[in-house]
């Protein structure tokens, strides 16, 4: 009866004058799935725009198992494991650092902010940060390939440049969650503390940073979204390697199952990233339930 | 007195709106009694609750939030229905608003069963569901305007009467609960309904606040013709409000007793410290303790296995 | 007390302006100081080529983020709204979804084709593939806080529109359209925010506008203008947010700590 079970104020029995009986929900699900492959074969089948030059579902699975089993790809010797793990290990890395910073800046301005709390750090950095907040991350990747040199480490070639991008794309969303989730502890949980008698490195400890932690991982999590983001942007411009890059350079070649492949592997890691936050947050803090 | 006299006229000009058969209530089922200047229950049953059962099965586990409940409410009654919490007051009001159905047995209302919700049917909710996005004045119209019927004089009365004119165009959030509580009984009159089902309305309200609006609860009902089903856990609020207190057991929900209030109506709060009314509320108090243990039991075994 | 902290406030700005000149004078020969930048700045400021850039970005930005609106907001209100036409759409989205726009931007070359037509005298080239991958940084956003938008909305405010009298497309005018309202208005936010992102990519990579611009810059050896184009891009983006954001506070007067 609820409304939710209606489609368009259609009650679901009554379709066309009929009793139409309601498929169970697996089955939408899967009706759903499968017409999205059907839309994209037929697409693909009849050239609608030029949808001819790209290839449909099946010759993507196709290609797809031949990368698993470690087919090198896009004219270079690598699998695309070798791909992935550069991206991935961009996105962690990059998202790392930029936590490192950001949280601790972040609970920096956020506690500074109320009255009576000594230096106002807030008012010393909070314009600096917001005046390079705007640039969009990917809007740094020429200053940053002109800036920050590639790195031989220990027979890895470390592009700083693409680092570099990745923790401007995380840095802000992350700063940004702290402060707000500093801020938006009633100060009554404070008080709370106060007069139970805990010191100030105590409220701090006790009640303002695990109040701020869900909004914290929020942030993170957000993060590492744009992570995903800006990584495959930087790689297709400055890379020499990774996933942004492989799909590319694909595209050069015209070896059009590669950009697939490289958009469905792009996907499934961006995918796996959020779970895994979502997991850790939920492990972190079993008091809250937030949805990151 | 002339507001009474108007009224049948709107009223059967509202119903013709909708098309859900109540045109026929006017006839059959009132009955004024002159004398009391206000309507009577007449014996004869508006809504009847009929081997009621509600089992509620989310991913497997079973409630069963009330069990085999059989009640009649006559027209023009005042009911309060009073229980523990997690008895399943709530459920029973939820079966004759049409919001749930019932796993077993029915609602007839007149007679017929409930389809769904209907503007015959109002409902006040336990917190405030005002339309947070609409002004006082919004809210109260809102009934009328899905008919496309607007009485602003009506409108304007009941705003008045409530102490709410001038609030119009304020937004939800900035009036006080009781306040707030008012504009919601308003949009509900606005609309007038047959019954009025009352889920907890006043229980977030200050114990002042809270007197005052049964006080205007009670004006508001003794000047027109309604029905009232009035949900609370609140002993003392039962026994000032209803002419029939139905007191209900631990879940599964089942009717206990019912104590018919016999006080000369109108009643103000004078009535609270009168001889009857403490029987009353001793008499209630008793039946209804050993259900609330056993309720707070109920609870925290769930909590437990939880 | 108030100049206090417009002093702290300055100073945090004039420092950001500091740490740049003595980076700039010291370090990497290639990156140029502020003062570099402002002339480059108001060389740019005269020329035609930096203002076409500008009009070419904000309206493929505009175009894009109408477009996504459009179909963002009143998909994510039917799929939130009713569970049995999300079960049909919301699962071939989600598949779509994680896919960052950019990684679309080789297929977007490949299969999307440029639109060209005239007015009268003037003849427009459309790259859709650039508008598209733009509308996909603002779509899924929009889409997914405006699904939760209805999702928030407690079952009871539908129930009371039922009992007033209201039929199911009022429940929808009345109730589920204005009570996702904030959230839709937050995804818009977010939306514009990506939007921006994902045109620069875009355009860095495809041609046009701003994005290329920036990276033309970079590889034409013309590097102070590498940061002109950073600072227009961060000043148009925070521009379109701060109009999304004071349109959106003006939809939405009842809430609560709104000025309006
Ligand atoms: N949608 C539901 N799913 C499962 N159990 C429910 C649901 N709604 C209510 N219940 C359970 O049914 C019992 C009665 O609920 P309710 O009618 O709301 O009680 P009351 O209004 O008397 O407090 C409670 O134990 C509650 O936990
Ligand atoms: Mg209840």
């Amino acid at each position: 009866m609820s409304t939710r079970e209606r489609v368009l104020g259609i009650d679901r029995r009554q379709l066309l004058g009929r009793e139409v009986p309601l498929p169970p929900r697996a089955l939408r699900w899967a009706t759903s799935v499968v017409g999205f492959f059907v839309l994209w074969w037929a697409a693909v089948e009849y050239s609608f725009l030029n949808f001819g030059l790209f290839v449909g579902p099946v010759e993507t699975l196709v290609a797809i198992y031949g990368y698993v089993l470690g087919d090198p790809v896009a004219g270079g010797s690598q699998s695309i494991y070798i791909h992935a793990a550069y991206s991935t290990y961009r996105v962690v890395a990059g998202v790392s650092i930029a936590a490192l910073l950001a949280i601790p800046l972040g609970l920096l301005i956020g506690t500074s902010t109320r009255a009576g709390a000594g230096i106002e750090w807030n008012n010393y950095l909070s314009p600096a940060v917001e005046s390079l907040r705007p640039i969009p991350p990917v809007a740094w990747v020429p200053a940053s390939i002109l800036l920050f040199p590639v790195v031989p480490v220990v027979g890895f070639s470390v592009n700083t440049a693409v680092l570099f991008v990745v923790f401007i794309g995380a840095f802000f969303p992350i700063l940004v969650n702290t402060i707000e989730g500093v801020r938006n502890l009633d100060d009554e949980f404070r008080r709370a503390a106060q007069s139970l008698g805990a010191s100030d490195r105590q409220v701090f400890r006790h009640v303002i940073f695990p109040s701020a932690l869900p909004s914290i991982l929020t942030g993170v999590s957000l993060g590492i979204g744009l992570g995903w983001i800006t990584v495959v942007a930087a790689e297709i411009v400055a890379g020499n390697y990774g996933l942004g890059y492989i799909t590319f350079q694909a595209y050069r070649l015209l070896q059009t199952d590669i950009i697939a492949v490289g958009m469905v592997v792009i996907g499934a890691l961006g995918y796996a990233s959020s779970a895994i936050v979502q997991r850790i947050a939920n492990r972190a803090m079993p008091w809250s339930d937030i949805d990151t | 007195m002339s507001k009474q006299e108007s009224n049948p006229e709107r009223r059967s000009q509202n119903r013709n709106q909708d098309t859900n058969g109540y045109e026929d209530m006017e006839n059959g089922h009132r009955d004024l009694d002159e004398d009391d200047g206000r309507a009577r229950a007449t014996g004869e049953a508006l809504v009847e609750i009929d081997d009621l059962t509600k089992i509620y099965d989310p991913d497997g586990a079973h409630v069963t939030a009330v069990e085999n409940m059989d009640l009649e409410i006559g027209d023009n009654e005042f009911v309060c229905v009073l229980g523990p919490s997690g008895c399943g007051k709530s459920t029973v009001m939820e079966c004759i608003a049409g919001y749930l159905e019932p796993t077993e047995g029915e609602v007839l209302i007149n007679g017929d069963p409930v389809d769904g919700p209907d503007p015959s049917r109002g409902v006040v909710f336990q917190s405030n569901r005002l339309f947070p996005w609409k002004t006082i004045g919004q809210n109260a119209r809102f009934g009328p305007q899905m008919r496309n019927a607007v009485d602003d004089d009506r409108i304007r009365e009941l705003l008045e009467e409530t102490g709410l004119s001038g609030f119009e165009d304020s937004y939800p959030h900035e009036l006080s609960g009781g306040m707030q509580q008012r504009a919601e009984l308003v949009r509900l009159l606005a609309n007038d309904p047959d019954i009025m089902l009352m889920d907890e309305p006043f229980s977030g309200l200050d114990a002042m606040t809270k007197e005052l609006m049964q006080e205007m609860l009670l004006d508001i009902w003794e000047e027109e013709d309604r029905t009232v089903l009035f949900i609370t856990h609140d002993v003392a609020e039962a026994i000032f409000l209803a002419d029939r207190v139905v007191v209900m057991t631990a879940r599964p929900g089942q009717i206990k007793d019912v104590i018919d209030v016999d006080i000369d109506r109108p009643r103000d709060s004078s009535v609270l410290t009168s001889e009857a009314f403490n029987e009353y509320q001793k008499r209630a108090n008793e039946l209804i303790h050993d259900e609330a243990e056993r309720a707070m039991e109920q609870k925290q075994q769930e909590t437990q296995e939880a | 007390m108030d100049t206090a902290k417009w002093a702290k406030r300055s100073a945090s700005i004039l420092g950001l302006l500091g740490v740049w000149f003595v980076v700039g004078a010291l370090g990497p020969q290639t990156l140029p100081g502020p003062a570099a930048v402002a002339g480059a700045f108001v060389g740019y400021v005269g020329s035609p080529v930096y203002w076409n850039a500008i009009t070419l970005s904000t309206l493929r930005v505009l175009g894009a983020f109408t477009i996504a609106a459009l179909i963002g907001v009143p998909l994510g209100l039917l799929i939130g709204w009713s569970v049995v036409f999300g079960d049909f759409t919301y699962p071939a989205l989600e598949l779509v979804r994680p896919i960052p726009p950019i990684a679309w931007i080789p297929f977007t070359i490949l299969v999307l084709p440029s639109l060209a037509f005239s007015l009268g005298i003037a003849s427009f080239e459309i790259d859709t593939g650039i508008v598209f991958i733009t509308f996909l940084g603002a779509f899924f956003p929009i889409l997914l806080n405006a699904i939760a938008g209805v999702r928030s909305i407690d079952d009871e405010y539908s129930r009371a529109a039922q009992s007033l009298g209201a039929a199911d497309w009022q429940t929808f005018r009345h109730v589920i359209y204005p009570g996702a309202l904030p959230s839709v208005h937050t995804g818009m936010v977010v939306g514009m925010g990506l939007a921006w992102v994902n045109l620069v990519a875009a355009e860095m990579i495809s041609g046009g506008g701003l994005g290329f611009m920036t990276w033309s810059a970079y590889t034409g050896g013309s590097y102070p203008v590498i940061f002109v184009g950073m600072i227009t891009i961060g000043i148009l983006g925070y521009v379109s947010s701060t109009i999304v954001r004071y349109i959106g506070a003006s939809q939405l007067p009842w809430m609560e700590g709104s000025t309006a």
